[in-house]
């Protein structure tokens, strides 16, 4: 059973979650007596030493076609390393890169694939992968229908990056694609800055859809400036265009790792968790004690924001001046 | 331009409460409510929004049973032209490969500039079946689109990235956009155009009528459970200013003030 | 530009199954308007006249442009069925009916505004519109020490889903029930059976939902032998007394506050504690004008020692002006400005009234949310909440 990892990289650094795909990869390899071949197309503008550590092997294809991701190309460099593969997992995150890639290339090749799961676990033989399902309040057991070849892609931040010390070996190999003419990458976009880069900041009071209603941002915000901290928001707040999108905590906004995250009316969708994860202390604030946002935090208060945040900020102020 | 938007009718869960059915392999639904999938909605505006330019014709699908077809109408009053529904005794339990298959079986004999999908949907969550029917169909493709210029044959879109960034990439046309919610504002539908889509005859085909005798499944849940407790927050108690105050503190200790 | 219209008489019957019959009694006098609670929001001019010309002529809500079409939308969901201009209009034309009509169609396409959608959503899977679980809707009573009814009991006490679940509004519960249990009326409350009455997305269109709800409510109240029922609300009241009655012989309903004139005047309850505060009633629309019950909730806040009652004066019982909240337009996110609850609260704060005293959850909510954006002073209550006050 070989295991293959797509390594994901952007702008010439390779993202954080290809350290986690290789961790899951050893692990699998060595339950199934296998190697982790790492696949790194069109080259990174870093050392690749950390890569080494974590792969048996990096199958590097070099080719400027390749720098930036385009799932077509990326699909044409894939297939032939893999079509005469008889046993294998095939690792891809499940990002922006492997939502865009990893469907069409299991069609191609005639794979199953089971998307955006948070957990593979081998069971009487079976391979299952856990997968969230109704919004993340219901968890599946979803296994294959087809053995032998199998693509997974693994939801950013659901497992832990490990270091092996591993020595992979290098082996280059000559691109297989041509120029196509109907998926051209032209550039990156950058979302415009309004004044406020959120992830600089050490403090962040995130407020959700528990605020209800536009007029009551501020009394989040004067929460926010008692602290020294910015105000942020989860998707919905930005869907409804009460607060700009660079102000948005998670997977399609900012990820941010500030020491203290104060998560106010937010229930704690994993869209919204995967951007805040890397917080020190997370408080929440919700009336639900079964939000999920509680398994992320440090500490909670279970009751009504709109009579809680309003005195946390007087006794924050308190102390200060104390 | 001739758009085809392929739509799916799934259960409101985002503010509903979800059990697991004695079965262990699907939810229990009685109580919940059906509407069209929102990132399929948004695919929907989107088509309606290119037909106000270029002018052609836009064709719904979805696979499912009766009940289904009132998303289809909803549909017809919002914009669209036509609508089919593809259904069988033997579609059960389709994953998203299947379901390309089906769709893929229909759409290969329709002439079309554009399909638009929604890029997950709501239930199952999958993300699958947008590129999957693009590569049975041997069109390009793109996820996760957050705008679309179309200009000559090319669509330059705007793909949503993490952290807030976007990606600008060219697809030749005919090509599949998997659309991502909040690309649009979904119009309402008129009276008018809900009573032209109430009396609209929509097509209706089975297995035998696409040549599709099995769809082919290649993933199967084995169970559905409510997710383990992992991390518990440390509850702080008391009234508003008594739990206030408490954390109050426990903030000032960790030096944060 | 066409100056020709074509009368759509599709669209026009379709209206009038759905109960716009109305539509061929009206004569465009515009009175109708003027007795709007919208036509005192300065910035909101609300045609309610045009309504029934526009369906006789099927010409309504038939823009196929996008941003006129939201517009035509939004007008239509502005009604908050206080039926002030039923009471004036000189033919009985009931306009909200009529709007309900429309609204039916609307729902059913799924073409109108999200707040109300989810709203529907909520209380169709979860019974509340609030959407928290079934499961809690008892909560509230846990340390009462309130019994679940049985068919002994005198009374079954339907609390409102907002009390039942709102931090703020479970005070009225909570009052209600010591004014009861202090009086020793025989009374329990269902629970997790029962589920919201739909009257508020009934008439925001939801019909389906509304019949379910009903179905399943009586189901309950046959099951458990109910034969009075008690209500904090004055929309339930309206639909179980004018509604489910029909479906529901020897059901009798009442509104708290004619149970605690009841008990005040039979002497089972003494308010003694003072409450030294100038008081000013608001009718609420439901209760007063379309239920007439007007000198029950006067009497209650009379009765108690050193209150000063004020009335609003020429917007008073049948004239009281609408809080917004009906209609589901507690849930509706006017810009603040276009707010119906802001003019009835300076309205309420030119009588020099410390206290707005209300007799329905919605009515405490709207005004609470109008003092808070206004950063006025004036407190609201509950009735059931300045009468258990006093009889501490």
């Amino acid at each position: 059973m070989k295991i293959f990892v797509l390594v994901e990289h952007r702008q010439g650094k390779v993202r954080d979650i290809t350290y986690e795909l290789l961790t899951v990869g050893r692990e699998l390899a060595e339950k199934f007596n296998g190697e982790v071949t790492a696949l790194l197309f069109g080259g990174v503008d870093e050392k690749i030493d950390r890569l080494k550590k974590n792969a048996h092997h990096i199958i590097l294809v070099e080719d400027e076609k390749l720098k930036n991701f385009n799932a077509e190309l990326y699909q044409k460099a894939l297939v032939p390393i893999l079509k005469d593969e008889k046993s294998y997992i095939m690792l891809i995150g499940h990002t922006a890169f492997g939502i865009d890639l990893a469907p069409a290339l299991a069609t191609e090749l005639d794979v199953p694939i089971s998307t955006d799961c948070v957990g593979i676990q081998i069971e009487d033989d079976n391979f299952i992968t856990i997968r969230q399902m109704y919004g993340g309040k219901l968890n599946a057991k979803v296994s294959f229908c087809e053995p032998g070849r199998y693509i997974i892609t693994a939801r950013q931040a659901a497992f832990p990056a490990k270091d092996g010390n591993l020595d992979g070996k290098v082996i280059s190999m000559p691109s297989p694609v041509g120029e196509i003419d109907y998926r051209k990458f032209i550039e990156y976009v950058e979302p415009p800055i309004e004044g406020v880069d959120i992830t600089k900041a050490d403090i962040i009071v995130a407020v959700g859809r528990g605020i209800k209603d536009k007029d009551n941002i501020p009394m989040v915000e004067e929460l926010a400036n008692a602290l020294g901290g910015v105000l942020a928001c989860s998707r919905p707040i930005v869907d409804a265009g009460w607060l700009p999108k660079e102000r948005q905590v998670g997977s399609s906004g900012k990820t941010v790792k500030p020491k203290l995250y104060i998560a106010i009316g937010i229930s704690g969708a994993f869209q919204h968790l995967v951007g805040m994860k890397g917080a020190e202390t997370v408080i929440a604030i919700n009336k639900d004690p079964n939000a999920p946002i509680f398994n992320e935090a440090d500490y909670g208060i279970v009751d009504d924001l709109f009579k809680v945040v309003p005195v946390l900020k007087e006794k924050i102020q308190e102390l200060k001046k104390g | 331009m001739d758009i085809i938007v392929c739509i799916k009718r799934v259960p409101e869960t985002a503010e509903a409460e979800i059990k697991v059915d004695p079965n262990g392999k699907d939810i229990v639904k009685d109580t919940l409510n059906f509407d069209i999938n929102e990132a399929d909605n948004y695919a929907l505006e989107e088509a309606v929004l290119l037909k106000e330019k270029f002018g052609g014709k836009i064709t719904l699908i979805s696979v499912g049973e009766e009940e289904c077809e009132h998303i289809l109408r909803m549909g017809l009053a919002r914009g669209a032209d036509d609508a089919i529904r593809i259904t069988d005794e033997k579609f059960s339990e389709l994953d998203g490969f299947a379901t390309a298959q089906i769709l893929y079986s229909v759409i290969k004999d329709i002439h079309f500039d554009i399909i638009f999908t929604g890029c997950i949907a709501t239930d199952d969550g999958y993300s699958q079946v947008g590129p999957t029917l693009a590569e049975l169909l041997g069109i390009p493709h793109a996820t996760l689109v957050t705008s679309i210029e179309v200009k000559g044959g090319i669509a330059r879109v705007h793909r949503e990235l993490e952290a807030g960034l976007l990606e600008a990439v060219d697809i030749k046309l005919p090509a599949l956009f998997a659309v991502q919610t909040g690309i649009n504002k979904p119009r309402y539908a008129s009276l008018i155009a809900i009573r032209r889509a109430a009396s609209k005859e929509l097509k209706v085909l089975s297995s035998k009528d696409i040549g599709l005798e099995e769809p082919r499944r290649k993933i199967k849940i084995e169970s559905l459970f409510v997710p383990p407790v992992t991390k518990r927050a440390e509850i702080i108690e008391g009234s508003p200013p008594e739990a206030a105050a408490k954390l109050a503190e426990i903030i000032k200790e960790k030096g944060l003030l | 530009m066409n100056s020709v219209m074509t009368i759509n008489s599709e669209i026009r019957e379709a209206i009038i199954e759905e109960g716009g019959i109305d539509v061929y009694k009206c004569y465009q006098c515009g009175k109708c308007m003027s007795a709007c609670p919208w036509y005192m929001v300065e910035n909101v001019v609300f045609p309610t006249y045009r309504i029934p010309q526009l369906v006789r002529l099927g010409a309504i809500m038939t823009s196929e442009e996008k941003e006129e079409l939201e517009k035509e939308v939004t007008e239509i969901y502005r009604c908050v069925g206080c039926e002030n201009c039923v009471k004036f209009c000189p033919r009985g034309v009931s306009l909200p009916d009529v709007i309900r009509a429309i609204r039916r169609i609307l729902v059913d396409y799924g073409s109108y505004p999200q707040e109300l959608k989810s709203l529907v959503t909520r209380i169709k899977s979860n019974g509340n519109p609030l959407g928290e679980p079934r499961s809690k809707r008892a909560d509230w009573a846990k340390s009462l020490g309130v019994d679940k009814f049985t068919s002994d009991m005198e009374f079954v006490y339907f609390p409102c889903c907002m009390p039942a679940y709102d931090t703020r509004l479970k005070n009225i519960a909570e009052s209600t029930v010591k004014i009861l249990k202090h009086a020793g009326v025989s009374f329990g409350i269902i629970g997790e059976e029962e589920t919201c009455c739909c009257e508020a997305i009934r008439r925001v269109g939801a019909e389906k939902v509304y019949e379910e709800a009903k179905k399943s409510n009586i189901e309950i109240f046959k099951k458990l032998g109910v034969r009075k029922i008690l209500v904090t609300s004055p929309h339930c009241y309206t639909v179980f007394k004018n509604d489910y009655k029909n479906d529901y012989d020897g059901f009798e309903v009442y509104h708290t506050v004619e149970i605690f004139y009841k008990l005040i005047k039979e002497g089972r309850i003494k308010p003694k504690k003072s409450i030294n505060k100038r008081v000013v009633y608001h009718d609420p629309c439901t209760l007063g004008r379309q239920n007439g019950i007007y000198d029950e909730p006067r009497e209650v806040l009379k009765s108690i020692p050193n209150l000063e009652l004020l009335e609003i004066e020429n917007f008073s019982r049948e004239f009281s002006l609408c809080c917004g909240g009906g209609s589901g337009g507690v849930f509706m996110d006017w810009p603040s400005g276009e707010r119906i609850g802001d003019v009835r609260v300076k309205q309420a704060i030119d009588t020099g009234a410390d206290i707005l005293a209300v007799a329905c959850p919605y009515c405490l909510m709207m005004f609470e949310a109008s003092v808070k954006t206004m950063e006025e002073e004036i407190e609201v209550k509950d009735i059931s909440e300045l009468l258990a006050e006093a009889i501490e």
